[in-house]
C-alpha cells in the first residue's frame, strides 16, 4: 500500500498508542485512533508489498505468510505457514479467504449452555453493531434475505458460483439442507474505496489465497490501513518487536523491534499487541508480562476443518471463482448430539498444490493412487466445516530452547484432538459425504485438517481465567492491550476474521472512553 | 502440426544473416525446424533503432514470439548472436517475454556477455572495410578467409560473401564498435539451461581455449566441446559435426523433461500470464542436470531419496523430473514450509537422518517395499529390530530426535509425511504436472487477462482462452468487459 508521505514520529516521541501488527486485529483500531487524533505507530514485521507482488504460483505466494519456523506436537499437529499467519503490511488479510460468516450467540455463550468451553464476556448484540459497521467500511456480498437471519442485510449482492457451490446447492436441496450463498469480503461492485482508491468488482478469481492484486478481495491494506495513514498514523514495514520495556510502575514505557539488522526502541503511553494467536503469546511468554493467570499460551484452539471432495463425470475445476461461495448454517446447532458446539459448511475451491498437500497429509496417500487421486482433481468438488473447538490442558503454546532469525524461542504448539471435536468432525463428514452423494458423487473422499490460531491470551471477566478483560486489557498491566484472535474464549463455529475486526473497533471505543 | 521434435531459433555471426542456417539446417533434416533469424542491418531485416545489444535481442525475441509453435525450442547462436543469445534466453527464464518453452542453448564461438576480446588493430580493419559503405567483394572475401580455418567450399564461400556484402555498413559499424564491446553480463545474470558450446581450435579470439574462461560463470551447466582444425565459422565449417552435437545434446539433455502441451505453452507465453508466474513455470520446464551434485545430501542419501521418489509419486515415460534433486536443491536455500514436527530436528538433517535410517532397511523386491512404506505410514517401523551394524548414520538410540541413530514410529512417519508432501508438491509445481491435472489458474491476474479471472465457472463449462480439453466450447460465455 501506499505509505509516501505518511505522517511519522521519532523513536523518544512518546506516542499515544504502538500497535504491533496490522492484520484484522490492529487495523481496524489504528484507523480508529488515528482519526480520532491520537498519535499512533504501527509495527508490522514482514514488509509493504505494492499488489503487483502478489503471484498466484503456490510454490512463491507464501511471500504473504509468516514462514518463520513453528514447532508442532501433539497426536493432530497443526500445520502452519501457509495456514493461519500473515506476513506483510496488512496481515493475515492478506492471504484470508473472505469469508465472512457473523458470530452466532449460542457460540458466544457456549459454557452457559454445555457447561463445556467459555462464555465470551462480549454482548453479542453489540458486537452485531461493530459487525455491521465492519461490513460496510470492507464492503461484504451475501445473500439477502439470509435464511437463518431474517433480519440481516447484505449491501452487495453475492458473487457467482463455481462448481463446487453449484454441488453443494444441489446436493442440500435434495436433503432439505438450507445452504445460500456465502457472506465473503469480494466486491461484487467496484468501488473507490475512501483514501485507497479504485476497488474492482469480483473477477472470478480462484487464488485469493494467494493473494490478490486487483482489491476486489478486501484487506486491512485496502480499506482500514489507508483510511489511518490519512489520519496520521505511521505504519513501519520490516519491523519485529522483541522486546517490551517497562517504567518503575511496571506500566509499558516502550517496545524494542529489529530493522534492517539495527535494535530500535519506539517509546509509548499505550501497547497494543495485534499478532495473532501464536506471536503475541510467544512474545509475553518471552517478556514474562501480563501472565499472573498463568494463562498465557494456554487453551489453544483450532477449528475443525475436515474437507470431503467427491469425485463426479463432468469436469468441475473448482479452483476457478471465489472459492467458499455456498453456506449452511444449519448444523450450528444439530439435532439430537451429544457434543458442544456446532460448525458451519462451506462450498470448497483448492488450489492444486493445496489438493495434493491435502491428499498427502490429510488422505495418506501416496504411489499410483495418489497420482490417480491428482488426475481426478479436475473431476472433484468439496465441501469444509468450521467446527468448534474446547480447550482442553494439553493444547497450548510454550517456547522451545531453540532460538528464531530475531533471537526470539520459537513456539511449541501442541494440539490433540479431543473427544468433543472428533464427534463434530465425524457429524460433519457424515453431512458433508451425504450432501456429495445425494449431488450424484460417484465416489468421496475425507482429508482431516484443522484451521486458525486462537485462544493463547482469551479474554476472561475473571483474571484468573484469561490474560485481558473484556476489553481487551491486559489484567496485570493497565497500558498494555491486546487486539487478535489469541483473545477468543471460545472458537465460535464463524470463521474469526470479521469477528475480530468488530472486536478491534469495539476496544479502540473503549480505549477512547 | 508438423512432425518435428524441436524448433532451433539461430542467430547469426556478423555479416552472415538467417541464411547462413541454411547448412546446418539441412544437415539437421525434418527433426528440427531451423528459423534463421536476421538480425538487425541483415538479410531482409531493417537496421536497429540503436546498436545496443538489447536491440538485437528485441528483434530475435519478436521472430521468436511469431514464429512460436507452441513445442519446444532451442537457441542456437553464433559469435555475434551468442551475446544476443544471452540476453534472449534471460528474458525468457524470467518471463519478460511472451514466449515459453525453452529447453536450451547451443552455442558457436559465441561472443560473451562481457565486451568482447578483439584486439584495436582489428577492430581498426574491420571499420575500415564499411567506412564507404557496403563492404566490397575483396573485404568480404577477406573477412571470411580470416575467420576459417581452411577455406570453405567454393559454393559456401559465395553464399557466405553474398551474406557480408548485403548488409548493413551501419550495423557493421555499430557492432564493432558498440555492440560487441558493452557489458551486458548484469542484465544477463547467471543462466541455468543446459548449454553446449562448440569452438574450434584455430579460431583467433573466440576459440575454444577461451571460452570456458568467458562463460563458464554465466552458463553453470554449460559443456564445452572443441572442434580440431576449425576457425570461427562452425556452422559452415562443421555443419554435420555441429549438427551431430545439437542432435546428441537434444536427445540426451535438453529434452529430459516431461513435455508442455503446445496449447498450454501458448497459454503460459501469452500476456494473459503474469511475467513472474511465467518465469516461474519457464524455470521448472528446464530439464534437469543428469550430473547433478547434491549440496545438502550425500550422493548416497541423494540416490535413497531418487529411490523413494519413484515410489512415492511415480512418473511414467522417460521424460522425468528429478524430484529428489529439486529438493535437495531447496534444502540448500534453507526455505522451509513454516513449521516442522516438534520432534524433528531442522529440515536438512531429518533429511539425512530419514533417509539414512530408510536406506539402512530398503529392501530389494517392490512387494518388501511396498510394505516398508506402509510400516512407516502406520507410524509402526521399530528400528530397535535393526542389526546396529547395518546403519551408517550412528547407533540405535531409541529414536531421539537429537541423536544420529535411525527413527522409529511417529517420528519416522511425520518426517516421512514431510518427504512425501514435498515430493508431491515438486512434482505439481511443474508446468507440465499442472496440464495433466486441468490446472490454468497461472493463466490469471497477468497484464492481458480480461477479466483477470474467469467468466464460465460451472461444470464442464471453459472460457475462450482455456484448452479445449478443460470443457465444452459450445456453453462459453463471453466476458461483456
Amino acid at each position: 500500500m501506499n505509505l509516501h508521505d505518511m505522517r511519522t514520529y521519532a523513536h523518544d516521541d512518546v506516542v499515544d498508542f504502538v500497535v504491533i501488527g496490522t492484520g484484522a486485529g490492529g487495523a481496524p483500531l489504528l484507523a480508529r485512533l488515528a482519526e480520532r487524533g491520537l498519535r499512533v505507530v504501527a509495527l508490522e514485521a514482514g514488509p509493504n508489498f505494492d499488489p503487483d507482488e502478489f503471484t498466484n504460483d503456490e510454490v512463491e505466494a507464501p511471500r504473504i505468510n509468516w514462514m518463520s519456523e513453528r514447532l508442532s506436537g501433539g497426536d493432530s499437529p497443526t500445520a502452519f505457514g501457509l495456514n493461519n499467519s500473515g506476513w506483510g503490511v496488512g496481515g493475515g488479510t492478506l492471504h484470508w479467504g473472505a469469508f465472512t460468516p457473523r458470530p452466532d450467540p449460542r457460540d458466544m455463550n457456549l459454557f452457559t449452555e454445555s457447561g463445556l468451553g467459555a462464555d465470551w464476556p462480549v454482548d453479542h448484540d453489540e458486537l452485531i453493531r461493530y459487525i455491521i459497521d465492519v461490513e460496510r467500511t470492507i464492503g461484504v456480498s451475501g445473500a439477502t434475505p439470509y435464511p437463518w437471519d431474517p433480519e440481516r442485510e447484505y449491501l452487495e449482492p453475492p458473487v457467482d458460483r463455481n462448481a463446487s457451490a453449484d454441488i453443494m446447492a444441489a446436493g442440500c436441496a435434495r436433503l432439505g439442507i438450507r445452504a445460500t450463498d456465502a457472506p465473503a469480503a469480494i466486491l461484487s461492485r467496484e468501488r473507490d474505496q475512501p483514501h485507497h482508491g479504485r476497488r474492482r468488482a469480483s473477477q472470478n478469481l480462484g487464488t485469493i489465497h494467494q493473494g490478490e492484486r486487483y482489491g476486489t478481495k478486501a484487506t486491512t491494506a485496502n480499506t482500514y490501513l489507508p483510511v489511518a495513514v490519512a489520519a496520521g498514523a505511521e505504519i513501519r514495514p520490516d519491523s519485529m518487536v522483541h522486546g517490551i520495556e517497562r517504567d518503575i510502575l511496571g506500566r509499558v514505557s516502550a517496545v524494542v523491534y529489529r530493522h534492517d539488522g539495527r535494535e530500535f526502541r519506539q517509546r509509548c503511553a499505550n501497547l497494543v499487541l495485534a499478532g495473532g494467536g501464536i506471536e503475541t503469546p510467544r512474545l509475553l511468554l518471552n517478556t514474562g508480562l501480563a501472565n499472573s493467570s498463568g494463562q498465557v499460551g494456554s487453551n489453544f484452539l483450532a477449528h475443525g476443518a475436515v474437507q470431503v471432495w467427491g469425485r463426479f463425470d463432468e469436469q468441475m475445476r473448482s479452483y476457478r471463482g471465489y472459492p467458499s461461495g455456498l453456506i449452511s448454517e444449519d448444523f450450528v446447532r444439530p439435532d439430537s448430539v451429544d457434543f458442544a458446539g456446532g460448525y458451519l459448511l462451506q462450498s470448497l475451491g483448492a488450489m492444486p498444490l493445496t489438493y495434493a498437500t491435502g491428499l498427502v497429509r490429510g488422505g495418506g496417500l501416496w504411489g499410483s493412487e495418489l497420482m490417480d487421486e491428482l488426475d481426478a482433481w479436475r473431476f472433484t468438488a468439496g465441501i469444509g466445516m468450521n467446527g468448534e473447538c474446547l480447550p482442553t490442558e494439553n493444547n497450548r503454546l510454550v517456547l522451545a530452547d531453540e532460538i528464531d532469525e530475531w533471537g526470539v524461542p520459537r513456539a511449541i504448539v501442541t494440539v490433540t484432538t479431543g473427544p468433543n471435536e472428533q464427534a463434530i468432525n465425524e457429524h460433519a463428514t457424515a453431512v458433508m459425504t451425504r450432501i456429495l452423494d445425494a449431488a450424484g458423487a460417484l465416489e468421496t473422499r475425507v482429508l482431516a485438517r484443522t484451521a486458525h490460531t486462537l485462544g493463547t491470551c482469551r479474554m476472561s471477566a475473571d483474571p484468573a481465567q484469561g490474560v485481558v478483560d473484556a476489553d481487551g486489557r491486559s489484567h496485570d498491566i493497565p497500558n498494555l492491550w491486546i487486539c487478535d484472535n489469541s483473545t477468543f474464549p471460545s472458537a465460535l463455529s464463524a470463521n474469526p476474521c470479521l469477528t475480530q475486526m468488530a472486536l478491534s473497533l469495539r476496544t479502540a471505543d473503549r480505549m477512547l472512553g | 502440426m508438423t512432425r518435428h521434435d524441436c524448433t532451433v531459433f539461430f542467430l547469426h555471426g556478423l555479416g552472415f544473416g538467417g541464411a547462413s542456417a541454411a547448412p546446418l539446417a539441412a544437415a539437421l533434416g525434418d527433426r528440427f525446424r531451423v528459423i534463421g533469424i536476421d538480425l538487425p542491418g541483415h538479410g531482409e531485416a531493417p537496421d536497429a533503432a540503436d546498436g545496443s545489444v538489447n536491440a538485437l535481442a528485441d528483434a530475435a525475441l519478436a521472430v521468436i514470439e511469431a514464429e512460436a509453435d507452441g513445442g519446444p525450442w532451442l537457441l542456437a547462436a553464433h559469435s555475434m548472436g551468442g551475446k544476443a543469445a544471452a540476453l534472449v534466453a534471460a528474458r525468457t527464464l524470467s518471463g519478460h517475454a511472451n514466449v515459453f518453452g525453452l529447453t536450451g542453448a547451443v552455442l558457436l564461438a559465441p561472443s560473451p556477455p562481457t565486451p568482447e576480446p578483439m584486439g584495436d588493430e582489428k577492430r581498426a580493419l574491420m571499420l575500415s572495410w564499411a567506412e564507404d559503405g557496403a563492404l566490397s567483394e575483396i573485404d568480404a572475401r577477406e573477412y571470411v578467409a580470416q575467420n576459417v580455418a581452411t577455406p570453405l567450399a567454393v559454393n559456401l564461400e559465395q553464399d557466405a560473401v553474398a551474406l557480408v556484402r548485403r548488409m548493413s555498413p551501419l550495423a557493421w559499424q555499430r557492432w564493432i564498435s558498440e555492440g560487441s564491446r558493452e557489458d551486458v553480463s548484469a542484465a544477463v545474470g547467471v543462466i541455468d539451461l543446459p548449454v553446449i558450446v562448440l569452438a574450434g581450435e584455430d579460431d583467433d579470439d573466440l576459440g575454444a581455449s577461451v571460452q570456458p574462461g568467458l562463460l563458464s560463470a554465466v552458463y553453470p551447466r554449460a559443456r564445452f566441446v572443441s572442434f580440431a582444425a576449425t576457425g570461427h565459422l562452425l556452422a559452415y565449417e562443421r555443419a554435420p559435426e555441429v549438427a551431430a552435437e545439437i542432435v546428441h545434446f537434444w536427445e540426451s539433455t535438453a529434452s529430459a523433461a516431461p513435455a508442455v502441451a503446445p496449447e498450454w505453452s501458448r497459454m503460459i507465453a501469452s500476456s494473459r500470464t503474469a511475467v513472474e508466474a511465467r518465469a516461474l513455470l519457464a524455470q521448472r520446464a528446464i530439464a534437469d542436470d543428469a550430473n547433478y551434485s547434491p549440496t545438502t545430501l550425500s550422493p548416497e542419501q541423494l540416490a535413497t531419496l531418487r529411490t523413494l521418489a519413484d515410489r512415492l509419486v511415480p512418473q511414467s515415460g522417460d521424460r522425468r523430473i528429478d524430484l529428489a534433486a529439486r529438493i535437495d536443491a531447496d534444502l540448500a536455500t534453507g526455505r522451509g514450509d513454516g513449521w516442522r514436527p516438534a520432534e524433528l530436528p531442522d529440515d536438512a538433517t531429518a533429511y539425512r537422518r530419514g533417509l539414512d535410517t530408510v536406506a539402512s532397511v530398503w529392501p530389494g523386491g517392490r512387494a518388501q517395499q511396498d510394505d516398508l512404506i506402509r510400516t512407516i505410514l502406520a507410524g509402526e517401523f521399530d528400528a530397535g529390530k535393526l542389526d546396529g551394524a547395518e546403519f551408517d548414520g550412528g547407533r540405535f538410540d531409541g529414536g531421539r530426535s537429537d541423536g544420529d541413530g535411525p527413527w522409529s514410529g511417529d517420528v519416522l512417519r511425520r518426517w516421512f509425511d514431510d518427504v512425501r508432501t514435498d515430493l508431491a508438491r515438486t512434482w505439481l509445481a511443474h508446468p507440465a504436472s499442472l496440464a495433466r491435472v486441468g490446472y490454468d489458474g497461472f493463466a490469471t491476474s497477468g497484464p492481458g487477462a480480461k477479466p483477470a479471472g474467469y467468466v464460465n465457472l460451472g461444470a464442464g463449462t471453459r472460457d475462450s482462452w482455456e484448452p479445449a480439453e478443460l470443457g465444452s466450447d459450445q456453453l462459453i460465455k463471453e466476458s461483456n468487459l
